[in-house]
């Protein structure tokens, strides 16, 4: 089986680099990273990775918005999505949830356990699928 | 945490103390109400930038501390202003709590980063490695250079704690280690140096200790000694600093009083912990407490209390730090017995200059008790304290101390003919000269009257002597007038002695001191004698003669070595030298010619051929007197068989060090 991807969407450049570290030595991802949500379309449409960890609060296009273009496009609306927030308040996460996105991280995260969390929620909403779709 | 990852975090420290920066600017405009939109935003951002990064470089409350500050930030009340304050500063706090540059890796080599940073200077590469392995075991963290070139490298790179020196001075390069001397002691706080003696000959003590330098100890003594001694002269120091005991509950403020104050030199203590607040301060036996208001279990009201009603520390200054400003609390504080009080959100510059105020008004006590009012130098308690511990180090690290004892001459015709003003005069300007010449370490206090005295430590009788001959010099100088415009001058006699040889203990000491003072005095007064100086004029017998025929340079140098308590006589003639220092029996045998090489009657070299025929230079040493340009004069006088040679002209300093010398073996 080859190699599994992760698209890494983040404006700030530490997170990026230390998120990437660790899914990269831990997780055993390969990752490409984007720094905006319009890059990380773009980067979406041209990869075709196995999954994306998308930043909430990025300028110019955010997370959600980022989101909502994925699901517009044809190619992408399938790649299971995971937000990177700050915000872990109550209402946003609901506000999240029924995007429709994979899963909710919380910033900040324990670099080392990163990787671990991606696969649970990866995992998590790949079985939610399967009983959908059974139904 | 995964060295990649502090990699990343030791890239992006910058920009973290840029995002709390921002954070501080925008709560310092919430204070003064002036807080743009445009900040407040850029704030909020910021803050949320780092609520989201600092827990993964593992600071999970820098993260917590960050998130709320977002929060407040969104919709800012001007009530919370101090809250956030406080926030911003712990959060500071949680970020210097961690040290920059890569985590220790575990190596058993690599220093511990909170050990203190010695200096070590010489030429030696075994012995620097010998030193340097002592001093890592001993918690310190050694850096080294063989020339003071390389320490003046890593002094730009990070001012040690403590320095140890082992120069030759005879190979040149003296000049450089006693400047790089000058700079470590004068700095402020002195940074404590010790100085390694070896062949004496090699070393100018007197040079070294006029520098400040400190702690001689021999270089072949084990490295054990040699960082003992680096230690003691540091606790030396260390007791001349003040104490600051800081109580707080929350370690983000002991930490950033620790950070802000920690520039002004003085020791720091803190404290988290209330319940072990009677132990610590027995054992810090602080100048200045800073207490918490709020503190869980003990708050800061209980202990001032307390404090106040304690035989020992009664008096200590109590400084509040208190969140609130409230006309109860301030009363609180107050009637407990606190000095003053800081609002806490602002722990800042006005914390320390709050801090430094209170520390100048007890320096102003400390001074009264310690000061002589009058002259500036210690008082005799002061002094005698000092000179106690010298003697102690003395015993420990086998060197020698002076002890000088001396005493104005005719000062109550000083104070007849000019008055008590001027009197006063004299003497203040006498303890700011003596201040001036004996920096740092060296003990000058005021014995009572117009008597004086001077320890100095590593220093043998023969240095003692030499260093107050030259405030004797330069006192000598200067005019003292009453305010009438009548005018007079100034001598002192002093006596000089050596501990351990001269006296056991400090009253020993005093006796055998006392006793040459005496000698000085029954000797016409206007010089220093070391103690075993015989009385007398004695043209028979002098100790030095001086054959030159300029009789300006003669005076000066009579004048210099009978400050020093030699006998002199002066010939101004080579033929006359001849007839009174050569021959079977000669008429005078003195341990010192200080021959000049240009003479009337008979030339120099001719004088020294006779003394050599005759065999005189077994018993008494020769100084030639050279021109700059007669290398051919001075080759010859040793030949045959000058002890030394100095070229003309030269300082009095400099020939009195070369006849000390020279006499001294």
């Amino acid at each position: 089986m080859s190699q599994k991807h992760i698209l890494l969407v983040d404006d700030e450049d530490d997170i990026r680099e230390v998120a990437g570290i660790t899914l990269e030595a831990v997780g055993g991802w390969r990752v490409s990273t984007a720094r905006s949500g319009s890059e990380g379309v773009a980067k979406a449409i041209a990869e075709r990775p196995d999954a994306i960890l998308l930043d909430v609060m990025m300028p110019g296009i955010d997370g959600p918005t980022t989101f909502g273009l994925l699901q517009a496009e044809p190619s992408t609306r399938e790649i299971p999505v995971i937000l990177l927030t700050a915000k872990a308040q109550g209402a946003d996460l609901r506000y999240f949830a029924e995007l429709g996105v994979a899963g909710v991280l919380t910033k900040p995260f324990d670099p080392m356990s990163l990787p671990e969390r991606v696969a649970e929620v990866l995992a998590a909403a790949a079985e939610r699928s399967r009983v959908e779709k059974a139904e | 945490m995964p060295a990649a990852v502090e990699a990343v975090w030791q890239r992006s420290r910058e920009q973290t103390a840029g995002r709390i920066e921002t954070l501080e600017e925008a709560i310092g405009a919430m204070l003064d109400h002036s807080l743009s939109e445009d900040l407040r935003a850029r704030a909020e951002r910021d803050a949320h930038k780092l609520a989201g990064s600092l827990g993964m470089f593992g600071f999970p409350r820098g993260s917590e501390i960050a998130r709320e500050l977002e929060q407040a930030l969104a919709a800012p009340a001007p009530s919370q202003a101090f809250h956030l304050a406080e926030l911003a500063l712990a959060l500071s706090a949680e970020i210097e709590s961690r040290p920059a540059g890569p985590e220790e890796n575990g190596d058993g080599d690599a220093p511990p980063a909170d050990g203190r940073a010695l200096l070590l200077v010489g030429p030696d590469p075994e012995l620097i490695e010998r030193l340097s392995a002592e001093a890592l075991e001993r918690n310190f963290r050694p850096r080294s250079a063989a020339t003071s070139a390389g320490a003046h490298e890593l002094l730009a790179m990070e001012p040690p704690d403590a320095a140890v020196f082992d120069v030759n001075f005879a190979e040149g390069g003296a000049d450089e280690a006693l400047k790089l001397i000058e700079d470590l002691t004068g700095r402020e706080p002195p940074i404590p140096v010790v100085v390694l003696t070896g062949s004496e000959a090699l070393l100018d003590r007197v040079e070294v200790s006029r520098r400040g330098g400190r702690g001689f100890v021999q270089r072949t003594r084990p490295a054990a000694q040699v960082i003992d001694a680096v230690s003691a002269t540091m606790e030396r120091s260390d007791s001349a600093r003040f104490k600051l005991l800081a109580v707080d509950d929350d370690p983000a403020i002991s930490d950033a009083l620790e950070a802000l104050l920690a520039p002004s030199g003085m020791a720091i203590t803190t404290l988290n912990d209330p319940l072990r607040f009677w132990e610590v301060l027995a054992e810090v036996a602080p100048d200045l407490l800073v207490l918490d208001l709020d503190m869980p279990k003990l708050d800061g009201i209980d202990l001032c209390r307390a404090v106040r009603t304690d035989e020992r520390f009664g008096q200590l200054p109590v400084l509040f730090l208190t969140g609130r400003t409230d006309a109860d609390s301030v009363q609180r504080i107050f009637e407990a017995g606190a000095d003053d009080y800081v609002n806490k959100p602002i722990v800042g510059p006005e914390l320390v200059t709050r801090i430094l105020n209170r520390l100048e008004r007890i320096k102003l006590f400390r001074d009264l008790a310690e000061r002589d009012g009058l002259t500036g130098v210690a008082t005799r308690r002061r002094a005698t304290a000092v000179l106690d511990d010298f003697l102690a180090m003395s015993d420990r690290f086998d060197q020698p101390v002076s002890f000088a004892l001396f005493d104005l001459d005719h000062f109550k015709q000083l104070n007849d003919r000019l008055g008590h003003t001027a009197g006063d005069a004299a003497l203040r300007r006498l303890g700011e000269m003596f201040m001036d010449a004996f920096r740092g370490e060296d003990v000058i206090g005021r014995w009572g009257g117009e008597e004086f005295v001077v320890g100095m430590y590593g220093m043998a009788r023969d240095d003692g002597v030499q260093r107050i001959a030259e405030v004797l010099e330069s006192l000598r100088r200067e005019e003292f007038t009453s305010g009438e415009g009548a005018s007079s001058r100034l001598s002192f006699s002093a006596g000089v002695a050596e501990y351990p040889r001269d006296g056991g203990d400090l009253h020993a000491l005093y006796r055998a001191a006392d006793d040459a003072l005496y000698t000085a005095k029954a000797a016409g007064r206007n010089r220093v004698l070391p103690v075993g100086s015989k009385v007398g004029a004695a043209p028979e017998c002098p100790d030095v003669v001086v054959v030159e025929d300029d009789p300006m340079l003669a005076g000066v140098l009579i004048d210099s070595l009978e400050t020093r308590g030699y006998r002199t006589r002066w010939i101004d003639d080579g033929q006359e030298a001849v007839s009174a220092l050569a021959g079977a029996s000669p008429e005078v045998s003195p341990a010192l010619i200080v021959l000049d090489v240009d003479l009337p009657g008979l030339d120099g070299l001719s004088v020294l051929r006779r003394l050599a025929r005759d065999d005189v230079l077994r018993s008494t040493r020769v100084i030639m007197l050279t021109a700059r340009s007669g290398e051919a004069e001075v080759l010859e006088a040793l030949e045959l068989g000058a002890y030394d040679h100095v070229a003309k002209p030269f300082s009095v300093p400099v020939l009195m060090q070369r006849i000390r010398r020279t006499l001294k073996r």
